[in-house]
C-alpha cells in the first residue's frame, strides 16, 4: 500500500529519503576534505564521467550520495549544467602538457623514454591487514631520479606520422567557440568527431570496460595494441576580458592511443580517448572502441551508436532504475492483449491449430 | 542607467531550475515539432535532478513552459499520489512558485506518465507525456541513425508486417500500450506508452500534446485538431482495453480505463485508474458540490 499510498506519498518519499541518509550521518567539511585527499583515483573517475573538473565538488556529491557512483554523477551533471560558460581555453596538445607517465607497448624505447610515473602497475595486490592490526601505513619516501625525467614528452604519434606509418588526418580549422558540443547539442549519427571524443570522455568507465573489453576478445576487427598512454596535468590557458591569455590552473587528464596491424593502405588505424583524471582503464578500453569503430557496420555492438548510447552513465543508470517505477498501465494493456488472444483462439481452435501446424512445418 | 540595474542579483539557481539557454533551445524545438506534427525533433536534454527514465524529458517541458501563473498537475500512470508524481509535483513547485492541483479541471499545464485524463482537455491546457521511448519503428529497427531515415522515407513497411504477423500469430495485434499511431498522416509516433484507451483522445483533440523523451532527447508533439491515426488494417478494427463494463470498486463508476488488483484466494476487483476522477466521484456520492467535467468515453464508448 505504500508504493501507491493514496494521500501518503510526498510523506513516503521524504521519510524514504531520511532513512537513506540516516547511515551516513552527518555531512561537514572535514569528511569531503577527508575524500578528497583519500581517494583522487575516484574523484578522478567521477571527474572524467560528469565531465566536470572540481575535485572538491566530486568529494562533496561522494559524500552526499554516500559513495552509489551514479548518483554522484547525477548531481554533479544537474549542478553542471545550468552553470554558465565563461570562456574557452586554448586547445591543448600532448607535447605541452606535463606529462607525470607515458608508455608505450608498441616499442622498446621511444623518443622522450618511457617513463613509468606513479602507478599500481607492478605492485603485489596483497590486502594490507596489518593497517587494522597495527594502525597505519605511511608511504615509503620516494627516492629521485639523478636525472629527472622531462616535464614534456614527445608525441609518439608525430615520430610515427614522419615515417609515413600513420594515415594522415587533415586537421579541420575550427575556431574554439564553433566546437561542437555534445552537452548542448544532441549527439547524431554519423557523429560529429568532437560528439564522439567528447561522449567518450564523458562516458561510464564500467560500461566502456565491458564493450571495450568484448572489442578486445574478438568481437571487434582490430588486434590493440597500446601505442601511447599518457597521463599529464594540462594548463587551463583561457583568455582574459583584457586580451590577455594566462593559465587558469591546471586539469588532470589521461589519453591512450591504440593501434591495430597496418590496414590495407599501408597505415597503422589508430584509436584515441582522452578524460578528464587519470583513468586508464577507461581511455584504453575507449580508444580500443574508437579503433574499431570506422570498421563495425552500423547496427553492431562496435559500431559507435552502439557503444556511445550504451555507456551514457547517467542514461543507462537512471533507465535501469526507472523499471522500478510502477508499470500498471501499461502492463494491463498488455494483459488485456494476452487475454484477447487467449480468447481468440479458444473461439476458433481449429483456426489457431493449423497456425502452430504451419509454424513447425 | 546603472549596471546594477541592468543585471539581476545572483541566485544559486534560475527561476524554474533550468538555465535561459536550456529553456530557449527547448523552445525553439517545442515550435519545430509542433510545426510538423508527430517529427521527432532532436534536443540536448539537460540533465535534471531527477533520474533519467524517471521523467527527465517531461520535467525539461514543463520547466520551460511553467510560469507562476500556471496550475499544474502531475499524473504517474494515472495516480496523482504516486510517489514519483508527489516528488515530481514538489520539485515543480518548489522552483516555479506554480500552483499545484490534483483536479484536471483546474490544471493548466499536466505532465503525465503514461496516461491522458478521462476528462475532456482544453484549448488552454498543455498536456506533457513522458516518453521513455520516442521511436515507434525501435522493435523492428534498433538503430537510432536508420530509423531516422526511415522516417524521412515515410517507410513503415516493416512497422505494418510486424502488425500483420501477431495477427498471423496470435489472431489479434498484441500491441499493448504505446500502440503506433499515423499524426497528420505524415509520421509514425509512439504515443508514450498510454493506453490504447487513450490514443483516441490524441486524435483532433483541443489541446497541446508534448511527447518530450529526456533519455532518447527526442521530442514531438501532437499539435490541437491534429489527426491521430492508429495502424489499423481496413479488415481489422482498433480494439481498446476491454474495460467498458469494468466498475470500479471504490468510487462505483464504470466505463474508464481501469487497475486491475488481485485479490487472496483468486479474484480480482478494480479500481478507476484517474485516481482523481474517482476521487471527484467518491465526493460526490458525500453530498459534497464538486464539478466533474466531460469526459472523452461516455458509459464506455469513445464519443
Amino acid at each position: 500500500m505504500a508504493y501507491v499510498a493514496a494521500r501518503g506519498g510526498e510523506k513516503a518519499i521524504q521519510q524514504a529519503e531520511r532513512l537513506y541518509r540516516e547511515q551516513m550521518g552527518r555531512i561537514d567539511r572535514d569528511r569531503v576534505a577527508g575524500i578528497e585527499a583519500a581517494l583522487p583515483s575516484l574523484i578522478d573517475r567521477v571527474m572524467g564521467e560528469a565531465s566536470l573538473y572540481a575535485p572538491e565538488l566530486a568529494a562533496l556529491a561522494l559524500a552526499q550520495s554516500g559513495g552509489d557512483l551514479y548518483e554522484t554523477l547525477l548531481l554533479l551533471r544537474a549542478w553542471r549544467t545550468t552553470q554558465p560558460r565563461l570562456g574557452i581555453a586554448e586547445p591543448v596538445l600532448p607535447d605541452q602538457t606535463f606529462t607525470h607517465r607515458r608508455i608505450s607497448a608498441a616499442f622498446k624505447d621511444i623518443p622522450g623514454g618511457q617513463i613509468l610515473g606513479p602507478t599500481l602497475d607492478y605492485s603485489h595486490r596483497i590486502l594490507a591487514t596489518e593497517v587494522l592490526e597495527q594502525g597505519g601505513m605511511s608511504p615509503e619516501p620516494v627516492t629521485p631520479a639523478d636525472k629527472p625525467a622531462p616535464s614534456r614528452q614527445p608525441s609518439l604519434a608525430s615520430w610515427q606520422k614522419q615515417q609515413g606509418l600513420l594515415a594522415e588526418v587533415t586537421r579541420e580549422e575550427v575556431d574554439k567557440h564553433d566546437i561542437p558540443d555534445v552537452t548542448r547539442e544532441p549527439l547524431l549519427f554519423p557523429a560529429k568527431r568532437a560528439h564522439t571524443l567528447q561522449s567518450l570522455a564523458r562516458a561510464d568507465t564500467g560500461g566502456v570496460l565491458a564493450l571495450g573489453y568484448a572489442a578486445m576478445r574478438g568481437y571487434g576487427q582490430a588486434h590493440p595494441t597500446v601505442n601511447e598512454l599518457r597521463l599529464s596535468q594540462a594548463e587551463l590557458r583561457v583568455t582574459h576580458p583584457k586580451g590577455t591569455v594566462f593559465s587558469a590552473g591546471r586539469v588532470k587528464t589521461s589519453q591512450a592511443e591504440m593501434v591495430s596491424k597496418l590496414d590495407a593502405d599501408g597505415k597503422l588505424p589508430l584509436g584515441f580517448c582522452a578524460t578528464f583524471g587519470w583513468n586508464e582503464v577507461k581511455v584504453i578500453a575507449g580508444a580500443t572502441l574508437d579503433l574499431n569503430s570506422s570498421t563495425a557496420t552500423s547496427d553492431s555492438p562496435m559500431g559507435e551508436e552502439f557503444f556511445l548510447y550504451h555507456t551514457e552513465a547517467v542514461e543507462s543508470s537512471g533507465f535501469c532504475i526507472h523499471f522500478k517505477l510502477p508499470h500498471y498501465v501499461t502492463f494491463q494493456s498488455a494483459l488485456d492483449a494476452l487475454r484477447g488472444a487467449r480468447a481468440e483462439r479458444e473461439k476458433t481452435p481449429d483456426a489457431s491449430q493449423a497456425v502452430r501446424e504451419e509454424e513447425d512445418a | 542607467m546603472s549596471l546594477k540595474k541592468l543585471t539581476k542579483d545572483w541566485r544559486a539557481m534560475s527561476y524554474g531550475f533550468l538555465d535561459a539557454s536550456a529553456k530557449r533551445e527547448l523552445r525553439r524545438k517545442m515550435i519545430k515539432a509542433v510545426a510538423v506534427p508527430g517529427c521527432q525533433m532532436p534536443y540536448a536534454s539537460r540533465e535534471v535532478p531527477i533520474a533519467r527514465g524517471w521523467g527527465t524529458g517531461g520535467l525539461q517541458a514543463t520547466l520551460t513552459l511553467l510560469n507562476p501563473r500556471h496550475v499544474v498537475k502531475v499524473i504517474d500512470q494515472g495516480d496523482d499520489d504516486s510517489v514519483n508524481a508527489a516528488s515530481i509535483r514538489q520539485f515543480l513547485a518548489r522552483v516555479s512558485g506554480a500552483e499545484t492541483t490534483l483536479d484536471t479541471l483546474e490544471a493548466t499545464l499536466i505532465q503525465s506518465r503514461h496516461r491522458v485524463p478521462e476528462e475532456i482537455l482544453r484549448e488552454d491546457q498543455i498536456l506533457v507525456l513522458q516518453v521513455p521511448n520516442p521511436e515507434p519503428l525501435r522493435p523492428v529497427q534498433p538503430s537510432m541513425a536508420i530509423a531516422r531515415q526511415m522516417h524521412a522515407d515515410a517507410d513503415y513497411g516493416r512497422l505494418w508486417l510486424k502488425l500483420y504477423e501477431e495477427i498471423v500469430r496470435s489472431g489479434r495485434i498484441m500491441q499493448g500500450a504505446e500502440y503506433p499511431a499515423l499524426v497528420n498522416g505524415r509520421y509514425v509516433i509512439t504515443p508514450s506508452p498510454i493506453p490504447r484507451w487513450d490514443v483516441r483522445k490524441l486524435h483532433m483533440a483541443r489541446h497541446l500534446t508534448l511527447l518530450p523523451a529526456g533519455r532518447e532527447k527526442r521530442i514531438h508533439a501532437v499539435p490541437p485538431f491534429t489527426r491521430v491515426e492508429p495502424l489499423v488494417f481496413d479488415d481489422v478494427p482498433y480494439k481498446v482495453e476491454d474495460h467498458a463494463r469494468v466498475t470500479c470498486s471504490r468510487s462505483g463508476l464504470k466505463g474508464f480505463f481501469m487497475n486491475e488488483i488481485p485479490l487472496d484466494g483468486g479474484g480480482t476487483r478494480y479500481e478507476i485508474s484517474d485516481s482523481h476522477l474517482g476521487a471527484k466521484a467518491l465526493e460526490r456520492a458525500a453530498g459534497e458540490a464538486v464539478r466533474i467535467g466531460e469526459t472523452w468515453y461516455k458509459n464506455g464508448e469513445m464519443q
